[in-house]
């Protein structure tokens, strides 16, 4: 058949789009705040800027349940380890928001003589998006949630009115 | 067969943390538990250093205001007070009257935040979910107004070393009485939720019990020692700012159980309305700078030490200066780092069920432990 | 008066001229003491019986010697008491963690950070930095190295 007409046997790309429409529009996110942050990613969940409404409201304390970390503060050097060993908790398919400057590069932490932080997530962890801000506006982490929404299913929620 | 061998009872060791829903921050708490109840416990401190104390002495005196915000980040603007008020001290500053009073205003609509947000995160830890909604409500709105003043919702560097950069207008007064009165008819929904609920009462009374010898060889401050029943507020023993002009009450509880801290920190709520009334009646006209600042912030030799009164407690700075543009020696005394070193001796032949309540009830805050 | 109090139980302990009053408008403290090493566990279970808290003790490191600082005040009157401890390099200091137990965590900081010992300490280990990390970060010559 495939010979025949050049298309494959089973059409998985369909299911694989339906599939990534489900997980962009229920990610269910790890209680992973480290500093700062973690006060305006509670905000973000709570009642004026609700998350519940992208459906990225669960948050799981579990690694094992969830499927997005969002890396919310600075990370320290005695902290690295933990925040790569959660990250190889979580099951694949999984993503990683970098919340803050402190998480994108170190923040205002970061300068010449620093002997306590990572300056940066992505030193040790894979990140699809980096939030700026210090900390960032809970809006700003919805927009966050919104770019990592529109890179799992290429299409992106709301995108005419954006 | 198998009962005839005997039973061997051996302690076994849990681990809290680092990432956990309840630990407030990243705290590792090790636990040797015999069954239910807590041997010995040994909290793991250190995984939010960020080194503030070194960046105080490599940064001037005005490039580590900001780091003072993220000390503690609920109560910001207390450390960014205490650091302006301890440099003024080496410099010899007068502080205007109008910017005591923005300070002050400022200040203690910056409590209120903190006090609401730990209201709402601690009951979320005993399980109940409606009051994190209702205390993030307020809380917003209570943002509003200190967003549209200083340009930041958390980590706020609004105090200057002299004054307050940017003035206030009728219209935030005005918030400031909205706001006051909004949150007072919130206190019979609290209490009603809350207080009065009996789930709340057997989890809290006579839980978690902090006698006065216990705060004194620890050094325990702030609401903790207020519930247990001794009246030690900065802002009433030792006077800055604007605080000898208003009226207003300090709670203390009696037993020194979690309930009393509870009711300590609602009834600072609504003292802390009254300061923010006081002061907006009474607000002066003037300057809101210093007359002379100098450019170049370099203090004369010497020595100070300064405490003011957060939400967590006393926070002191002990700022050595040896006539440089920076700073020789900064240190942090936080209230956190004494209230947590008193967990291990609480939290001590207790259940495993209450641990989370005490260390709910401590109101720490792990940047602040951890500098 | 506190300040009387304070001075008269602390003179036998630290000898004469060892204590003097400060600006407390400038400094934020009332009281200055001078103390030896060995002088301090008598100094501190004398504070502890005037019913005085301890706030914070620290470290400076003066380039060719060390001076561990001890700020003291109480919760029922108003007196701030600050001792100074000239400290030799590689001289240890004694514990006070037996007298005051917030002193336990205090100690095991500044030995941390400075490297400064304390003798009949229970549990000298690092506290905020990792296990492993042997380097005392607020030396003036600790220069991060990544």
């Amino acid at each position: 058949m495939e010979e025949k007409t050049g298309e494959p046997l089973v059409k998985l790309a369909v299911l694989e789009n339906v599939l990534n429409l489900c997980r962009a529009n229920s990610l269910w996110p790890i209680t992973f705040g480290l500093a700062c942050c973690a006060i305006e990613m509670m905000a973000a969940g709570a009642s004026r800027f609700d998350l519940d409404r992208f459906g990225a409201g669960v948050f799981r304390p579990s690694a094992r349940q969830s499927d997005l970390m969002i890396v919310a503060g600075t990370i320290s050097k005695k902290m690295g380890p933990a925040v790569k060993r959660l990250y190889e908790q979580m099951p694949a398919p999984k993503w990683v928001i970098a919340m803050g400057n402190c998480a994108i590069s170190g923040g205002p932490f970061n300068y010449e003589g620093q002997y306590a932080i990572v300056p940066g997530a992505d030193l040790i962890i894979p990140v699809d998006v980096y939030v700026p801000g210090c900390p960032p506006r809970p809006e700003g982490l919805i927009e966050g949630i919104l770019q990592l929404e529109e890179k799992i299913t290429k299409r992106g929620r709301l995108r005419k009115y954006r | 067969m198998i009962l005839e061998k005997g039973v061997e009872e051996k302690t076994f060791y849990l681990n809290l943390g680092p990432q956990h829903p309840s630990t407030h921050g990243v705290l590792r708490i090790v636990l040797e538990m015999d069954g239910e109840y807590i041997v010995n416990s040994d909290p793991v401190i250190g995984y939010g250093h960020r080194a503030h104390e070194k960046m105080g002495e490599l940064k001037t005196y005005q490039q580590f205001l900001p780091n003072m915000g993220r000390v503690d980040y609920l109560h910001a603007l207390a450390y960014n007070q205490c650091y302006c008020m301890a440099v003024e001290k080496l410099l010899d500053l007068k502080v205007p009257e109008r910017a005591e009073y923005i300070r002050v205003i400022t200040c203690v609509l910056n409590r209120i935040s903190s006090h609401l947000l730990w209201f709402g995160a601690y009951l979320m830890d005993l399980g109940a979910f409606t009051p994190f909604l209702y205390c993030f409500d307020d809380r917003e709105h209570l943002l509003d107004l200190l967003d549209g003043l200083t340009g930041s919702r958390l980590t706020y560097c609004f105090f200057r070393f002299g004054g307050v950069p940017v003035d206030i207008d009728a219209d935030f007064v005005a918030g400031c009485r909205a706001f006051v009165s909004r949150l007072r008819s919130r206190w019979d929904d609290y209490n009603n939720l809350v207080t009065k609920n009996v789930i709340f009462i057997n989890r809290t009374r006579d839980v978690g019990i902090i006698t006065r010898d216990q705060c004194i060889k620890y050094g325990i401050t702030g609401p903790i020692l207020r519930g247990s029943g001794i009246p030690y507020d900065i802002r009433k023993s030792e006077p800055y700012s604007a605080y000898p002009e208003f009226d207003f009450e300090i709670p203390i509880g009696s037993t020194g159980d979690i309930y009393d801290r509870y009711i300590v920190r609602l009834a600072e709520m609504e003292q802390s309305c009254r300061i923010i009334e006081q002061a907006c009646n009474k607000l002066p006209d003037g300057p809101i700078m210093a007359e002379k600042v100098p450019k170049r912030i370099k203090p004369p030799v010497g020595e100070v030490y300064q405490a003011v009164e957060t939400a967590r407690g006393e926070f002191g700075m002990y700022i050595v200066s040896q006539g440089d543009v920076k700073p020789y020696r900064i240190k942090l005394r936080t209230p956190s780092f004494a209230n947590m070193s008193l967990f291990p001796e609480m939290a001590q032949d207790n259940l495993v069920a209450d641990l989370v309540a005490n260390l709910g009830s401590i109101d720490v805050v792990i940047p602040e432990i951890d500098r | 008066m506190s300040s009387q109090n304070i001075i008269q139980s602390l003179q036998p302990i630290l000898g004469p001229d060892r204590l003097s009053e400060l600006d407390y408008a400038a400094t934020g403290c009332h009281l200055r003491g001078e103390a030896q090493p060995d002088q301090m566990p008598a100094l501190a279970a004398a504070m502890l019986e005037q019913k005085f808290y301890l706030e914070s003790p620290t470290a400076l490191d003066l380039m060719e010697s060390f001076e561990v600082v001890y700020h003291f005040a109480s919760f029922y009157e108003l007196c701030r008491l600050v001792v100074h401890v000239p400290v030799a390099v590689g001289v240890d200091v004694p514990t006070i963690s037996q007298v005051y137990p917030a002193a336990d965590w205090y100690e095991r900081e500044v030995w941390e950070f400075f490297g400064i010992t304390f003798s009949g300490h229970p549990n000298l280990k690092n506290l905020i930095l990792p296990e492993d990390a042997d380097y005392h970060p607020l030396l003036k010559d600790f220069v991060a190295s990544s």
